[in-house]
């Protein structure tokens, strides 16, 4: 009989499990890969996400109401025309609305199959709208990357729901903070309509984040509103023991035994989920954009 | 192959009063688009009150693309087709003293 623990991968560290393959060997996924989503072939089920709602759509909490959807971009500049994506030509693209605190989330939802090490790796960019000759540095607010999981229904007690949430804090009341943080403070929780089913909590409230250990990184922002570059994130986090195991990017490798996620009781109809959302903040009066060229979620599972 | 296609919710659940105008969206790679406007609840609309589909360079200056949606008052759904509109969509109209409307809005689109 096989072992239903987790194993690691028995190939080399730093051996690439798909070099031939140019689109995937930029990542280091571990060795299976759940998904590899490249938005030149359409949006890969990453929807728009909206707070839960019972009877009405106006029991949702406000915070939720108008969380704005994800679209496919060629990433189109006024002056120089389309940026296109990594490689290929669309990239999966969030834009707020302009106004400080509008988000935009995108979010895939699927559910896991054995408690081990997954792992998530995102190409991205982000900007505002270049609706001013400048460079407009300040008015993306934050940039995020998360999971939101629950354990199995035969998980020892007490059976949880976690949430890990990194994101990147740009800027701030138009102060450049340039700084990764980490949620684990679990906002208050909101019963949804009358039956008791469902329940909510704006967990991407402006409250309670913590700073990444030596979380301080310039990314390349370029010089004017109209250059993108891409960057790479890498988010490592274990089903089993409901840690972070990695958090890296670009260039930057951050401990992951100094964040910690959000964890709280279980909820019903949870059992085993496994969705991975990305969003973005504006901080004033201008679009705030997120784009994603590709991601790759992978595990380390005898499977 | 088949054809690719997609359904986004630009408004969901708003109240338009007075001027309003859709969130900018990307959709070069369709070839074709149905706007669709769904009143939710009964509202305060003149006759023949309308919505105009816009189509823009780079999401930022817009132009009338000629298209125009119907608006109804009460509880219903009402579309406009477009094809040939480039990279970006989006839905702009003026209501008059006194309307307003509440809606969700669809494009749903296809290569």
């Amino acid at each position: 009989m096989r072992s239903r623990r987790p194993q690691r991968s028995p190939r080399a560290a730093g051996a690439p499990v798909v070099a031939p393959d140019p689109r995937l060997s930029r990542f280091s996924p571990l060795s299976r890969i759940l998904f590899f989503d490249d938005f030149d072939n359409g949006y890969n089920g990453w929807s728009g996400h909206i707070g839960n709602y019972e009877g009405s759509l106006d029991t949702m909490l406000p915070a939720f109401a108008d969380l704005r959807p994800p679209m496919l971009s060629t990433i189109p500049m006024w002056d120089t025309g389309s940026v296109g994506a990594l490689d290929g030509t669309y990239a999966l693209k969030l834009a707020t609305r302009p106004a400080a605190g509008s988000l935009a989330v995108a979010i895939k939802r699927l559910t896991w199959r054995y408690a081990g090490p997954i792992q998530i790796e995102y190409i991205f960019t982000f900007k505002p709208e270049a609706s001013a000759l400048e460079l407009l540095e300040t008015q993306v607010r934050t940039f995020g990357f998360a999971f939101d999981l629950q354990v199995g229904d035969r998980a020892a007690p007490p059976l949880e729901r976690v949430m890990p949430h990194l994101r990147y804090l740009n800027a701030l009341e138009g102060r450049r903070r340039e700084t990764w943080q980490f949620k684990r403070v679990v906002e208050p929780l909101h019963d949804i309509g009358g039956s008791g089913k469902t329940r909510s909590h704006v967990h991407l409230a402006p409250t309670g984040w913590e700073d990444v250990p030596d979380g301080r990184q310039q990314l390349c922002y370029n010089e004017i509103a109209t250059k993108h570059n891409w960057y790479y994130v890498k988010i490592g986090f274990d089903l089993g023991s409901m840690a972070f195991t990695a958090f890296r990017c670009n260039d930057r490798e951050f401990d992951p035994a100094g964040i910690a996620p959000m964890r709280f009781p279980a909820m019903p109809n949870l059992s085993c989920m496994l969705n991975p959302f990305v969003w973005v903040e504006a901080d004033a009066g201008t679009r705030a954009f997120l784009y994603l060229d590709s991601v790759v979620l992978s595990a380390d599972v005898d499977a | 192959m088949i054809r690719r296609s997609h359904t986004a919710v630009v408004e969901r659940n708003v109240r338009w009063a007075e001027a309003f105008a859709t969130e900018p969206y990307e959709a070069a790679w369709a070839s074709e688009a149905v706007v669709f406007v769904r009143t939710l609840e009964p509202g305060t609309l003149r006759a023949k009150a309308a919505a105009r589909v816009q189509i823009s360079p780079d999401g930022v200056r817009w132009v009338d693309e000629g298209t125009t949606v119907p608006l109804r008052a009460e509880p219903g759904v009402t579309f406009g087709r477009v094809r040939h509109f480039g990279g970006w969509l989006r839905l702009v109209g003026d209501l008059g003293p006194g309307e307003v409307l509440t809606v969700i809005v669809y494009l749903v689109l296809k290569e």
